[in-house]
C-alpha cells in the first residue's frame, strides 16, 4: 500500500510538470496542443543525451530544450500566424512522433539489443526519509519529484501575489485590457508558451530516464493529453492541477501494480485505459469551469 | 491656454479593406476639451488608437509640444502622459478594480493591501464610490466607466482621450462626467472627447474637429458655430428625418402582444426582469428606454423564449407563447432583430442569400424536391437587395464584406420578412451612419403602418421620441411607467431611467 | 473570388513541395541522397501499376477519416478521435464478416456488414456528441480520450474473443474470401472502398452545401448564437453531426478489414486518425477537395514505403514528410490571409490615389 502511494506520487510527477505548464499558458489564452509532441521530443531529447554523455543532468537539460524548440513552433504559429491551436498541436505531434523515431535511426543505427540507460536515481533524504508511512511515500523520490513540491507553492505565488501572474491572468481573460496597458500581448503568450514547452520536456524525459531507462515513440501514449485535460479539471490553477495530478498518478499506478500482480480478475485493457476513462468521466461530470475567457482565440487588432 | 500639447499631421492609415483616415491634421491645446465630432465610421476613434499607440499610423507625423515622437505603443504614449478610455471598455472582468488599475504599472511582488488602499483614496479623493476589492463583472456600466477614468488618474495623464462615453450614461449620469471633465480640465490637463451627438459637443467642448469618411471637415470654436452647422459638416448634406403619421395607435385597436406579470432570474441568481407588463396594439410602436443593461435584451429575449421566465405570460395574438420554444414563437410571426448582429443576427462567413435563410430552413419553404432551391432563394435575395437599397454585389456576397449599415438592412429586410404580426427591433441603429439610420427608421415606420405592431428597444432617447407612440422605462428589470411620448420629458425620463420614479423616489 | 483560388492551389502546393523538400533534407542524415530517393519513388510508382494503384488504396480510409474530421469541424467541433472510430468499425467489420462467412450471399453480407460498421461508429461517435450537448462536455478532450478507450477494447478482443484459431498473435482469422470487397482493377489490391469513398465524399458535400440538415450545421458552427435565436437547436445537431463523424470513421474500419488486410491485427493503421485532420486541414474541409488531398497523404504513404524498400530510409519518413506539409498548409493559410489584405490595400491605395 506505501509503495503503490510512493508509486502514485511518481507517476504524477510528470502529469503535474505537463498540467502546470498547461496552467500558465492557458492562463494567458493559449492551449498547448503541441503538448503530447512536447513530451514525446522531451524524452526523446532526455534518452539520448543521457545515452551518449551519462550524464542524467544535461539529459533533463536538454529534454528542456528540445520541449521549448518544439513549443517555439508552436508558439510562432498559432500566436504569431494566428492559427487554429488546436490544429496546429496535432500537425506537431505528427512531426515530432516521426522525428524522433528518425533521430533514434540516425544516431543509434539499429541496435541489436535494446538502449537502456540507468534512470534518476532515488534520494532518501536523511532524517526525512525515516519518518514511517510518509517518509517513505514523499522523501525516497527522485530529484524531480522533489522540485515539483517548490513548483506548486512556487506557482502559486507567482500567478496570484506577482506583477507577472496579474499579467499573465490578464492576458488569457481581456488581452485587449493587457494591450491598452501597453503590454506586448503576443510577446507575453509566445515567451509563456516557451516556458511550458521547458516544463513539458521535463515532464517528457521523465518517462524515459526518470524510471523506465528507455526510449520508444510511444513511450508518452497520450500523457501528454492527459496532463493537458488536468488543467482543464483542475479549474486551470496550480492546486487543482496538483490534486488531479495526483488522481491521475494513482490511477496509473493501481493499474500497473494490478497488472503486474499476476491476478486477472478484470481484463489488464481495462486498467491501462483507466486513466482516459477517468478523464472522460471527469470531463463529463464536472461543472461551473473557470476558463479564460479568450482561450483558444488568437488577439488579432487591426483589421 | 493656447499653445498646442500634442499635433497631428498628415495622418493616413489604411486597413484591409478601407481607408480609416486620409491625411488627418489637427492639434489639441493645454486645457482645452477638444470634440471630435463624426458619425459612426468617420475614423475617429481610429485616429486616437493611432496618437495612443494601439494602431500603426500608414502616413504622417505626432508632435508633443513641439516635438516629434514616435508612439509605437500604449506603453509610449502613457510616458508621454496620454491615456485613453475605449468605447468598449478594456477591463478584465473577472479581475478586482485593483487589479483592473495596476495591470501593467507594478513590478515583482504585489502587496495588495497597499495598491488596494492606494486607489480607494484615489477614488476618495475625485469623489468616486468605489470599492477597490469589487470584481468588474459585479459592477454597473456607469461605476466601470468610473474605474477606467481611476486608470487614468492613476498613471497621472495629461491629456485623456474617451470615446464615446456617455453611450452608457443616464442623462444625469452623463452631465455628472461632463463635469468631472470640466474639473480635470481646470486643472490645466486636456481632454479628448469623441462623440457623434451634437448636444454633448455644444456643451463640452471648447473646439471640435469634425470629422467625414475618414477626413478633417471643420475645426471650430464652439462659440463659433451651431448644432445645424455642425450637422452638415458631419454628414455633408441634407436629411430629411422620417415623418410619423399621429393617428395610429388608438385604444380600440386589438392588442396584439401582450406581456404580463414576466419575471426573469438569471444564470447567476439574480432577477433580471420583475413583474414586467405591457401590451402592444396593432399598428402601434411601444418604445422601451433606459440605460443599457437594465432588463431590455431580457424583455426580447424572453418574449421570443430564448431564455427561460419564471413567471408570467406571453400571448401574440391571443395565443399563449409561454409553453412554446423559439422555433414555434417565431412561427407564430414573430420578427427579431437583435442588438448585436455581429453575434446574434447575421452568419458573416455566408451569402446574404444564405443569411437570409437563417429563420427558414425548417418547413419546406425553400425546398425543392428536398433539396435547397439556392435559385429561387437568390432571386430572392436579389429583389430584396434593390428594395432596400443594400450596396453589395450580389446574393452571393459574403456578409462580411458589406458595410454595417449594409447589413442591417439585409437582417432588417430578413425580420420584417419573418414578422408577419410583430417585430422586436433592439437597437435597430446603433453603430450605423445616418443614412443607413434614416432608411431603417422609414421601415419601421412603414411596418406600423402596415398594422404590425412593433417593440423598439434602444438607448437612443432621440429615436425613442422620434419613432415611438408609447414610451415604457426599465430600470433594473423593472418598468418605471408606460407614457404616451407626448407625456415625457428628456428630464423626466432620464430621472426614470435612473431609478427615480414622481411617488416612489429611487427604487432599490 | 479567382485570385482567391489560384492562391489557394499556389500556395498548397508550395506547402506540399516544402514539406517534401525538408524531409528530403533530412534524408542527408542517413548519408542517403533525397534526389536520388524521390526519383526512385516517382519511376516506380508510374512504372508499376500495382504501386500506382495501392495510392488509392491507401487513400482509401483517410477519405473517410478526413471527412468525419471536416464534417464536426463544419459544426465547429472538434473529432479528434477519429482513429478511435476507427477501430471500433474494424472491430464490428472483422466481428461480422467472420460470423457471417459464407453463410449468406456476398453481396448482401457486405451490405449488413457495412450497415453494422456505420451504426457501431454512429453510436460511438453520438457518445462524444451526447457528452458535449447535454454535459456541455469539451468534446476535443473526450473524443481524444476516446481512441485510448477504442484501443483497449480492441486489443482486449483481439486477445480473448477474436482471437486467432492458432492462438498465436494477436490478430484475428482471415476472412472467408466471400466477404471481401471485390477488387476492380485485376493485378492490384484496388477494391470498390475508393469508389465508395469518393460516392461518400460527394454525398457528404451534398448533405452540407444542398440540405437543410447541412445548412443548420454549417449555421450552428459558424454562429451558435444566432443559431440559437434563429430557434436552431445546436445540441441536437451536435449529437447528428458527431453520429454521421463516427460513422464516416467508422467506414475506414470496413474497407480496410474487408477489402485490404482481410484480418485484423493488432497495431495496424496507427495513424489515419491524425492524417485524416490533416488533410481535412489541406482540403480546407471541403469534401471534395478531401478526394485529392488524401490521394496526395496516399501517394506519400506508398512512396514512403518504396523508400524504405528501395533506399534503406525508415518508415519514420512517412510520419515527417506528413508533418511537415501539414504544418506549411497551415502556414499557408496565414501566407495567403498576407497575400489578401495587400492585395486589398495596394488596390484602395490607388482608387485613393487617382
Amino acid at each position: 500500500m506505501i509503495n503503490l502511494l510512493a508509486r502514485a506520487l511518481m507517476m504524477s510527477t510528470p502529469l503535474l510538470y505537463g498540467s502546470i505548464a498547461e496552467v500558465y499558458a492557458e492562463r494567458t489564452g493559449m492551449m498547448v496542443t503541441a503538448i503530447e509532441g512536447i513530451f514525446l521530443m522531451g524524452a526523446w531529447g532526455g534518452f539520448v543525451v543521457t545515452y551518449l554523455t551519462g550524464n542524467l543532468f544535461w539529459g533533463v537539460m536538454t529534454a528542456m530544450l528540445v520541449g521549448v524548440l518544439t513549443a517555439a513552433l508552436y508558439g510562432w504559429i498559432t500566436v504569431y500566424l494566428k492559427q487554429h491551436q488546436v490544429v496546429t498541436g496535432v500537425a506537431i505531434n505528427t512531426l515530432v512522433l516521426g522525428l524522433s523515431a528518425f533521430f533514434m535511426r540516425v544516431i543509434f543505427g539499429i541496435p541489436i539489443t535494446p538502449l537502456t540507460i540507468d534512470p534518476l536515481p532515488h534520494i532518501h533524504i536523511p532524517v526525512l526519509s525515516k519518518i514511517p508511512v510518509l517518509g517513505v511515500i514523499l522523501f525516497q523520490q527522485n530529484i524531480l519529484t522533489y522540485i515539483v513540491y517548490l513548483i506548486i507553492p512556487l506557482s502559486y505565488f507567482v500567478l496570484y501575489k506577482t506583477s507577472v501572474g496579474l499579467i499573465i491572468r490578464s492576458t488569457g481573460e481581456n488581452p485587449e485590457a493587457v494591450d491598452v496597458a501597453g503590454l506586448p500581448v503576443e510577446r507575453i503568450r509566445f515567451l509563456v508558451v516557451l516556458l511550458a514547452g521547458a516544463l513539458g520536456g521535463v515532464a517528457g524525459s521523465f518517462y524515459s530516464i526518470g524510471f523506465l531507462g528507455l526510449f520508444t515513440t510511444n513511450i508518452i501514449g497520450g500523457r501528454g493529453w492527459i496532463a493537458f485535460a488536468i488543467c482543464f479539471l483542475g479549474n486551470w490553477n496550480p492546486r487543482g492541477a496538483f490534486f488531479g495530478a495526483l488522481i491521475f498518478g494513482l490511477a496509473e499506478a493501481v493499474g500497473i501494480y494490478i497488472q503486474s500482480s499476476g491476478v486477472e480478475l478484470l481484463p489488464n485493457e481495462l486498467f491501462i485505459a483507466l486513466p482516459y476513462i477517468l478523464t472522460i468521466v471527469l470531463t463529463v461530470a464536472r461543472r461551473s469551469f473557470n476558463v479564460p475567457a479568450k482561450l483558444g482565440i488568437p488577439y488579432k487588432k487591426e483589421n | 491656454m493656447n499653445k498646442p500639447l500634442v499635433e497631428l499631421k498628415g495622418i493616413t492609415k489604411y486597413f484591409a479593406k478601407v481607408i480609416a483616415n486620409k491625411n488627418v491634421s489637427f492639434s489639441v491645446n493645454d486645457g482645452e476639451v477638444l470634440a471630435l465630432l463624426g458619425e459612426n465610421g468617420a475614423g475617429k476613434s481610429t485616429i486616437m488608437k493611432i496618437l495612443y499607440g494601439l494602431y500603426k499610423e500608414d502616413e504622417g507625423q505626432i508632435f508633443m509640444n513641439g516635438e516629434h515622437k514616435h508612439i509605437s505603443s500604449p506603453k509610449d504614449a502613457m510616458a508621454l502622459g496620454i491615456t485613453m478610455i475605449q468605447q468598449h471598455f478594456s477591463l478584465v472582468p473577472a479581475h478586482t478594480v485593483t487589479e483592473n488599475i495596476i495591470l501593467g504599472n507594478v513590478k515583482g511582488r504585489i502587496d495588495w493591501k497597499a495598491y488596494e488602499q492606494k486607489i480607494g483614496e484615489l477614488a476618495q479623493s475625485y469623489g468616486f464610490d468605489i470599492d477597490p476589492t469589487a470584481r468588474i463583472k459585479d459592477l454597473p456600466v456607469g461605476l466601470q466607466q468610473k474605474v477606467e477614468i481611476l486608470k487614468a488618474l492613476y498613471l497621472d495623464a495629461h491629456l485623456l482621450i474617451m470615446d464615446e462615453p456617455t453611450a452608457v450614461l443616464t442623462p444625469q449620469e452623463a452631465s455628472k462626467l461632463m463635469g468631472f471633465v470640466k474639473e480635470f480640465t481646470d486643472q490645466g490637463h486636456s481632454v479628448i472627447f469623441i462623440t457623434h451627438k451634437l448636444k454633448e459637443v455644444m456643451e463640452v467642448a471648447d473646439r471640435i474637429i469634425v470629422m467625414r469618411d475618414g477626413e478633417v471637415h471643420g475645426d471650430v470654436k464652439r462659440e463659433d458655430t451651431d448644432e445645424l452647422e455642425l450637422s452638415r459638416l458631419m454628414i455633408g448634406r441634407d436629411l430629411k428625418p422620417p415623418k410619423k403619421s399621429e393617428d395610429a395607435g388608438g385604444k380600440d385597436r386589438k392588442v396584439v402582444l401582450s406581456v404580463e406579470n414576466l419575471s426573469v432570474i438569471g444564470s447567476d441568481d439574480v432577477p433580471k426582469l420583475t413583474d414586467v407588463s405591457f401590451d402592444i396594439r396593432e399598428g402601434e410602436i411601444l418604445g422601451i428606454a433606459g440605460v443599457s443593461g437594465n432588463g431590455q435584451q431580457e424583455i426580447c429575449e424572453a418574449i421570443i423564449g430564448a431564455i427561460p421566465s419564471k413567471s408570467g405570460r406571453i400571448s401574440l395574438a391571443g395565443e399563449d407563447l409561454s409553453e412554446q420554444n423559439i422555433r414555434e414563437r417565431l412561427e407564430t410571426g414573430i420578427g427579431y432583430l437583435p442588438a448585436d448582429r455581429f453575434r446574434d443576427g447575421m452568419i458573416m462567413d455566408m451569402s446574404l442569400a444564405e443569411n437570409m435563410l437563417l429563420k427558414e430552413s425548417f418547413g419546406d419553404k425553400w425546398l425543392k424536391r428536398g433539396f435547397l432551391d439556392h435559385g429561387r432563394l437568390r432571386r430572392y435575395t436579389e429583389d430584396i437587395i434593390k428594395d432596400y437599397e443594400v450596396k453589395a454585389p450580389g446574393a452571393g456576397a459574403m456578409a462580411k464584406g458589406l458595410s454595417g449599415g449594409n447589413q442591417q438592412k439585409v437582417v432588417v429586410a430578413r425580420e420584417v420578412g419573418s414578422g408577419g404580426k410583430f417585430i422586436i427591433f433592439n437597437q435597430p441603429t446603433r453603430g450605423l451612419d445616418l443614412g443607413a439610420i434614416n432608411h431603417v427608421h422609414k421601415t419601421i415606420l412603414a411596418e406600423r403602418d402596415k398594422g404590425k405592431s412593433i417593440l423598439l428597444v434602444s438607448t437612443e432617447l432621440s429615436e425613442i421620441f422620434a419613432l415611438s407612440d408609447r414610451i415604457a422605462v426599465v430600470y433594473k428589470g423593472k418598468i418605471q411607467g408606460i407614457f404616451d411620448h407626448n407625456d415625457l420629458t428628456i428630464e423626466k425620463i432620464g430621472l426614470l431611467m435612473a431609478g427615480y420614479n414622481d411617488d416612489k423616489g429611487v427604487q432599490a | 473570388m479567382n485570385e482567391k483560388l489560384r492562391d489557394l492551389i499556389l500556395t498548397d502546393i508550395a506547402a506540399v513541395l516544402l514539406g517534401l523538400i525538408l524531409s528530403g533534407l533530412l534524408m542527408l542524415f542517413l548519408d542517403k541522397n533525397p534526389i536520388q530517393a524521390y526519383s526512385v519513388l516517382f519511376t516506380s510508382v508510374l512504372n508499376d501499376k500495382y504501386t500506382f494503384a495501392e495510392i488509392f488504396v491507401k487513400a482509401t480510409p483517410l477519405i473517410f477519416t478526413a471527412l468525419a474530421f471536416a464534417f464536426t469541424f463544419k459544426a465547429n467541433l472538434f473529432n479528434i478521435g477519429a482513429q478511435g472510430q476507427f477501430y471500433i468499425g474494424a472491430i464490428i467489420s472483422v466481428a461480422m464478416s467472420l460470423f457471417l462467412g459464407d453463410s449468406i450471399p456476398r453481396g448482401l453480407a457486405l451490405i449488413i456488414i457495412f450497415a453494422l460498421t456505420i451504426v457501431g461508429g454512429a453510436l460511438w461517435g453520438g457518445l462524444i456528441g451526447l457528452a458535449k450537448a447535454r454535459f456541455k462536455a469539451n468534446e476535443f478532450l473526450v473524443s481524444m480520450m476516446s481512441t485510448y478507450v477504442a484501443l483497449a477494447i480492441m486489443n482486449y478482443l483481439l486477445r480473448t474473443k477474436l482471437l486467432e484459431t492458432k492462438m498465436e498473435y494477436p490478430q484475428t482469422d482471415p476472412l472467408n474470401p466471400s466477404v471481401w470487397l471485390p477488387i476492380f482493377i485485376p493485378g492490384t489490391r484496388l477494391h470498390i472502398g475508393f469508389i465508395l469513398a469518393v460516392v461518400v465524399a460527394i454525398g457528404i458535400w451534398v448533405l452540407l452545401y444542398k440540405t437543410p440538415i447541412g445548412y443548420r450545421i454549417r449555421v450552428v458552427g459558424m454562429n451558435p448564437d444566432a443559431a440559437r435565436l434563429a430557434g436552431i437547436s445546436a445540441s441536437k445537431l451536435y449529437v447528428i453531426a458527431f453520429m454521421i463523424s463516427g460513422g464516416l470513421a467508422a467506414m475506414a474500419g470496413f474497407t480496410e478489414v474487408n477489402g485490404v488486410q482481410h484480418m485484423l491485427v493488432q497495431g495496424f493503421n496507427t495513424d489515419i486518425g491524425p492524417a485524416g485532420l490533416g488533410i481535412a486541414i489541406l482540403a480546407n474541409a471541403n469534401p471534395i477537395g478531401i478526394i485529392f488531398a488524401s490521394i496526395l497523404f496516399g501517394a506519400l504513404k506508398v512512396g514512403g514505403t518504396i523508400m524504405g524498400q528501395m533506399s534503406g530510409i525508415p518508415a519514420s519518413i512517412i510520419e515527417i514528410m506528413q508533418g511537415f506539409v501539414m504544418i506549411f498548409v497551415i502556414m499557408s493559410y496565414f501566407v495567403r490571409n498576407e497575400i489578401d489584405v495587400r492585395r486589398e490595400k495596394r488596390k484602395l491605395r490607388k482608387v485613393v490615389g487617382q
